[in-house]
């Protein structure tokens, strides 16, 4: 209880750069930030250092849509993120920071034949895996979200559900923040507004990072910097299967509690949720062209908010209050490409599209066992960079592309 | 509290209109708006603050700041200072628990105020775990604004209109009317959009004004969508002038945010448009020259003014508002009170860039003048007046410093968020003006930082001692001011594709379905094995015309083909045709269909219904590339096609052509095109067998589907559904793409390596098959029976030693075979024909077979009979 009064510094003032770290982590986001902190928490590997190139959480981590779940189609991605959803339960105490984890269960709507096949797939993938998921009708639907317009009025009736009880919605910000203090605490340097601009290589090392403060000689190179990964990459002569595209999202202006359920819709491109401020939180499908370019369209709001109000008509006449874009690295399977690479001490985190955010606590605890021990551990190993090359790919679209 | 007649009022004095207020009647002149006759009658208090429930009361009359935030007609979040008043009209507070004088809530202020620094929740609540869910609760009903009315069903009237304009003016103040008529001196197409009431039914010649509409922001290739009440326009224009003027600041000081602080400019709209006094007693602190009028205003209006201070010159150090029951009661100046029930204080005006951010233009700090000015603006883009900066300069707007005991110095009246939140913010390292606004909120409320950012960036630099220009602003982002969802989403149309037979269907009472963009029949009856069992022993027909259909013609349209598909077509005679799969570069399959040759340069290839857009697209794109002499045409929605199916459809088929002959075994082959006038409808003739019966495929023009349809029906065939289809190519296991494959399924393990033709030069995929050839097997795709008489779900699991090892795709009960059939996805050790494995249904596991070939008519004798 006393931090709560005592005004006490989250994170040290960043000093200067060290000459040599054992880990340089490129990307202050919710994955490098986790990364380190496992790092530090689990392998003793304190001599970590985070090069982030403007305020940390200023990527995905602080522009996603913060839902948090573990429904995926393929036993690999479900297995992978059931234990994320796992660690997120557990990260509020493990973090001394409320995180706000309000799991008041996700439910992924069909609107077609196919749509209730592909929920019965996830769902079967699920109960195998010992993960929480069923599919539910109409009546169940109406018990769980009374609020949804589930009569033949909309042009999509509602004809069923993947209902995901412990999905739901979490601060974004504070995931970022948390890992963040507790990985300072433990010794790990952040430095904001450090953007790297090359990586020395010899051979299939990474020897060095050279930064726009300066060279940090490095024993082992994390990436986690989404959008941005080809580009990261690139510095290192490396070509990667990922095409970054942006995603938009709004928020409306806060009402009373309306909406506890997240609802998610695959025929209408649509998820909405409610957070504890009250906004409504609305995203859409990845836009389908690339750019880095982070301005948003018309086009976005005028589609969400008509296929918001199929869903939910009684909200005509609540405000949107603020849209905003981010960038998504997609890899072709929908799937991340996470671990080792053809540089024998440069390990990535990427690919991630629209599902990185509710990976960050598992990404950090294989990464950080990664580097810790060199050997990748089992549960992320079909998502090696590798699977491009041998063609075995996992694949996720169907549960990835809008599905949040 | 009304005044004598004023030169400029709004109001028409011989018309009153009544309106309910919290359960009583009130009422206002023809003009007002909600706020400015709940003024005019005594209401003071508008609302209930965010967070500590403070009591708020008018504060910029603008529609900009929250403080006037009421659900009126059930609608939540109606800023009542710009909302019309309107006869019958119910307006209520929100976010209150009693009375707007009166919240149980304000204990929050109270003892809250000093438990709840900014960050509290992340630092509390976090144990026991099972606790947080009641926690939360808690925190989400104290959360939100104004209510949604659950029962309220939408489906007010919302249009859009594209316009087009020469030149678009936003803003009708001085600069944007002189703007707007000097444009309209070089010709016609002059649009003035201006948000206030003021210019309501204006006329500027030559001018069309938009009044009161607003800009809301400027997104891509300069489109301004432009919110009319009931009507979003979506403006492009050639060039685009930006007159939006500047906006006041508030000043920051311990009880700046008390019932009766105003900024000078809502002061001036109460007298000069509503024709209000505003109190009896103010003090003026002015950092202009406008606000120095206010003054002047006034006492016109009869309001003795005590004392106005300049901001620019006097030495004033200390402000603070003191209050009673969350009314101002006196101003303390330099420790000095001054009795009064009004403070009119701001700190000058900023101008309001952010359209012009928005457009691109770069914002820069002005040291000597305090703001922050456009720089650079995007081509096509012109600023004028105040939005430049012209006329602007705000004094330092931190007037509190040092203050340790007084009441609150907000900065952010929307998140109620105070200047000792922030300085914790800092002091905790969230040091950068985009960390800061996440961790205590300013400007994420409804104002989006209209009233704080200028604040909140100056007390940032001041207290971490670096300059305005280095901390720099966040992110000015669209909307202008907040929109309605359904302006946004416009009139409601929500496109669906029926064929020109789709109402035969609904006529004969078929259950109607989504299948991608069409709308067909699920099945006729209740009993979709009725529809199989007519198809297997007699005749069924079933609408196909969302099949997607393409011309492809050319000298070289065979070459095109045969670089698309990995199938060949060069061997192919004319009136003869062939399955084919398309495969993506990465060899995974795309889309199945027929492709029937026509004539030596002609071919008529189906897609899957939902495929059809795609697969044109693909084609058009490829041959872009390759630029081959071919002409690919879309012919989906000009031509209806229908499947007859069943061992009586040659027999059909001949009482409807002029020649049975043409439709004889010999004359009419199984995989044969053929051009056929039946029942006078010029048709193109598929001898194909999806279904596995006898079966013809008829493509005729579309405005002949429901007399065909009409005339097969008369022969005796049973109209039959998707549903049954399914069942019916199950049972010769035949896929459907999308639903047995997925995004990364590839021809070989789908049990089609017959199919790529790899001797070819190339194709689209060669590398990938020839790579998945080459590597080892991962699953393949085969039949299989149940060992009992259950049917697992589509998506069912394949345990393997209690792990998923494969899946079901496709599974229904089939009389013809007398078991329940399906396709799964299994590894390929366990593929052999009669293979053993178990799916996992409900919450056990039941045995199932593999079987190779299909199911049914495994000689395929039946189709091609």
């Amino acid at each position: 209880m006393k931090d709560i009064f005592r005004v006490r510094r989250m994170w040290r003032q960043p000093g200067e750069l060290k000459r040599r770290y054992d880990v340089v982590i490129v990307g202050g986001g919710s994955h490098g930030l986790a990364t380190a902190y496992y790092l530090a928490k689990r392998h003793g590997i304190t001599d970590v250092c985070i090069l982030e190139k403007s305020y940390i959480g200023s990527g995905a981590s602080g522009r996603n849509t913060t839902i948090i779940r573990a429904n995926y189609r393929t036993p690999e991605g479900a297995a992978f993120y059931r234990e994320s959803v796992a660690l997120y339960e557990r990260l509020s105490a493990e973090l001394d920071f409320n995180l706000m984890f309000s799991q008041h269960g996700h439910l992924t709507l069909a609107h077609s034949d196919r749509g209730m096949v592909v929920s019965q797939e996830r769902a079967e993938v699920n109960k195998l895996l010992g993960i929480k998921s069923e599919v539910i009708g109409p009546a169940r639907i109406r018990e769980l979200c009374p609020q949804l317009d589930l009569s033949d009025r909309p042009a999509y009736p509602i004809m069923g559900a993947l209902y995901h009880p412990p999905g739901g919605i979490i601060r974004h910000d504070a995931v970022v923040w948390g890992f963040a203090r507790a990985a300072d605490r433990l010794g790990v340097e952040i430095h904001p507004y450090t953007e790297v601009t090359g990586l020395e290589r010899d051979g299939d090392r990474i020897t060095a990072v050279e930064t726009t403060r300066g060279r940090v000689e490095a024993g082992q190179v994390v990436s986690a910097t989404a959008g941005w990964s080809s580009l990261v990459a690139g510095l290192a002569g490396m070509r990667l299967p990922i095409t970054t595209h942006i995603l938009q999202a709004f928020v409306t202006e806060p009402v009373k509690p309306f909406l506890d359920v997240v609802i998610v819709s695959g025929q209408l491109h649509v998820y909405v949720s409610q957070t504890d401020r009250g906004e409504f939180l609305i995203g859409a499908e990845i836009e389908p062209y690339t750019t880095y370019k982070g301005t948003g369209t018309l086009s976005f709001l005028e589609y969400s908010a008509r296929h918001v109000l199929e869903l939910f008509p009684q909200l005509e006449r609540v405000k949107v209050l603020r849209t905003w874009t981010g960038l998504c690295d997609l890899s072709p399977d929908y799937s991340p490409i996470l671990g080792k690479t053809e540089i024998d001490n440069f390990h990535l985190s990427a690919g991630w599209g629209t599902y990185g955010f509710k990976a960050a606590p598992i990404v950090g605890v294989t990464l950080a066992e990664l580097v810790a021990t060199g050997k990748t551990p089992e549960l992320i190993a079909p998502f090696a960079l590798e699977r491009f090359h041998t063609d075995t790919l996992v694949s996720e679209l169907a549960a990835a592309a809008v599905s949040h | 509290m009304r005044l004598g007649p004023q030169p400029r009022e709004l109001i028409d004095r011989s018309q009153r209109v009544l309106f309910t207020f919290d359960g009583r009647a009130a009422g206002g002149y023809t003009g007002d708006t909600i706020g400015s006759a709940l003024y005019a009658s005594g209401q003071r208090v508008f609302s209930r603050s965010f967070k500590y429930h403070r009591p708020r009361g008018l504060l910029c009359c603008s529609g900009h700041c929250p403080n006037c935030l009421m659900t009126v007609d059930s609608v939540p979040n109606v800023r009542v200072c710009v909302e019309p008043i309107r006869a019958g009209a119910v307006v209520e507070p929100q976010n209150v628990w009693g009375s707007l004088d009166r919240d149980a809530l304000a204990v929050t202020d109270k003892i809250g105020g000093p438990f709840t620094p900014v960050g509290f929740y992340y630092r509390t609540m976090i144990r026991p775990r099972f606790m947080w869910p009641l926690y939360e609760k808690v925190l989400r009903n104290l959360a939100g604004l104004g209510k949604v009315d659950e029962r309220h069903h939408g489906h007010s009237r919302y249009d859009v209109e594209h316009r087009r304009a020469r030149v678009l003016v936003v803003g009708g103040g001085q600069s944007g009317r002189a703007a707007a008529l000097a444009a309209a001196t070089r010709g016609p197409g002059v649009v003035l959009v201006d948000e206030g009431m003021r210019l309501r039914g204006a006329e500027l010649e030559g001018v069309e004004v938009l009044a009161p509409a607003r800009a809301l922001g400027i997104w891509e290739g300069g489109l301004v969508p432009v919110d009319a009440g009931g009507v979003l326009y979506r403006f492009r224009a050639e060039r685009i002038v930006v007159a939006t003027g500047a906006l006041e600041q508030p000043l920051v000081f311990p009880g700046n945010d008390l019932v009766g602080v105003m900024l000078p400019d809502g002061v001036r709209r109460l007298i000069r448009d509503f024709a209000i006094r505003p109190a009896s007693r103010a003090v003026v602190l002015a950092s202009d020259d406008d606000a120095l009028e206010v003054a002047d205003e006034l006492r016109e209006a009869g309001v003795a003014v005590p004392r106005v201070v300049d901001l620019r010159t006097a030495p004033l150090g200390r402000i603070e508002a003191k209050g009673r029951r969350g009314r101002v009661s006196a101003a303390v100046l330099d420790g000095r009170a001054v009795e009064c029930d009004l403070v009119v204080a701001s700190a000058g005006r900023q101008p309001s860039y952010s359209l012009l951010a928005q457009a691109g233009a770069r914002v820069e700090y002005e040291p000597s003048r305090g703001i922050f000015v456009p720089a650079e603006l995007p081509a096509g883009f012109e600023a004028l007046g105040a939005v430049t900066g012209e006329g602007c300069a705000t004094v330092h707007p931190l007037r509190s410093s040092g203050a340790r005991n007084g009441d609150k110095s907000f900065v952010c009246v929307c998140e109620d968020v105070t200047t000792k939140d922030v300085d914790r913010a800092i002091a905790e390292g969230f040091d950068s003006i985009e960390l800061s606004k996440r961790y205590t909120t300013v400007t994420m409320g409804p104002c989006q930082g209209k009233l704080c950012q200028l604040a909140s960036i100056r007390l940032y630099a001041r207290t971490t001692g670096v300059s305005e220009a280095t901390v720099g602003t966040t992110t000015a982002r669209p909307p202008w001011a907040p929109v309605e969802l359904g302006l946004l989403a416009g009139p409601h149309h929500e496109p669906a594709r029926r064929s020109s037979i789709h109402f035969r269907h609904e006529e004969a009472g078929a259950t109607i379905q989504w299948a991608g963009p069409w709308k067909r029949p699920y099945a006729y009856g209740e009993h979709p094995e009725d529809e199989v069992r007519a198809v297997h022993e007699s005749l069924g027909v079933i609408d196909v015309s969302t099949l997607g259909k393409i011309l492809v013609e050319g000298p070289q349209a065979v070459e095109l083909l045969e670089r698309l598909y990995p199938n060949r077509f060069g061997d192919m005679k004319p009136g003869r045709i062939r399955y084919g799969v398309i495969t993506s570069d990465g060899g995974r399959i795309m889309d199945d269909g027929t492709i029937a040759r026509l004539a030596d340069d002609l071919f008529y290839v189906t897609t899957t219904s939902t495929g059809a857009d795609a697969v044109t697209a693909w084609f058009e794109w490829w041959n872009a590339v390759w630029g081959y002499d071919a002409e690919i045409v879309n012919v989906t929605g000009a031509l209806a096609a229908v499947n007859l199916a069943g061992p009586r459809a040659r027999e059909a088929l001949s009482r409807l052509v002029d020649d049975p002959d043409d439709v004889a075994g010999d004359a009419f082959r199984y995989l044969d095109a053929k051009e056929l006038d039946v029942a006078g409808v010029p048709c193109l003739a598929l001898r194909i067998g999806f279904v596995g019966e006898l079966g013809y495929e008829l493509h005729f023009a579309s405005p002949a589907g429901e007399h065909l349809w009409d005339r097969l029906v008369a022969e005796g065939a049973w109209p039959f559904g998707l549903e049954p289809q399914r069942v019916l190519r199950l049972e010769k296991a035949h896929i459907i793409v999308g639903q047995d494959t997925d995004s990364e399924s590839n021809l070989l393990s789908a049990g089609m390596s017959w199919l790529p033709k790899l001797e070819k030069d190339d194709f689209v995929g060669k590398l990938a098959v020839e790579h998945v050839a080459r590597r080892e097997e991962v699953e393949r795709l085969v039949g299989f029976t149940m060992e009992e008489d259950v049917v697992p779900a589509e998506g069912a699991q394949v345990v393997i030693e209690g792990r998923p090892g494969g899946r079901v795709t496709s599974a229904r009960r089939s009389e013809a075979v007398g078991a329940v059939i399906g396709l799964a996805w299994l590894p390929p050790e366990r593929c052999e024909d009669g293979t053993r494995f178990e799916i996992r249904v409900d919450r056990r596991t039941v045995g199932a077979r593999v079987r190779h070939g299909a199911f049914y008519d495994a000689s395929g004798a039946r189709m091609r009979a």
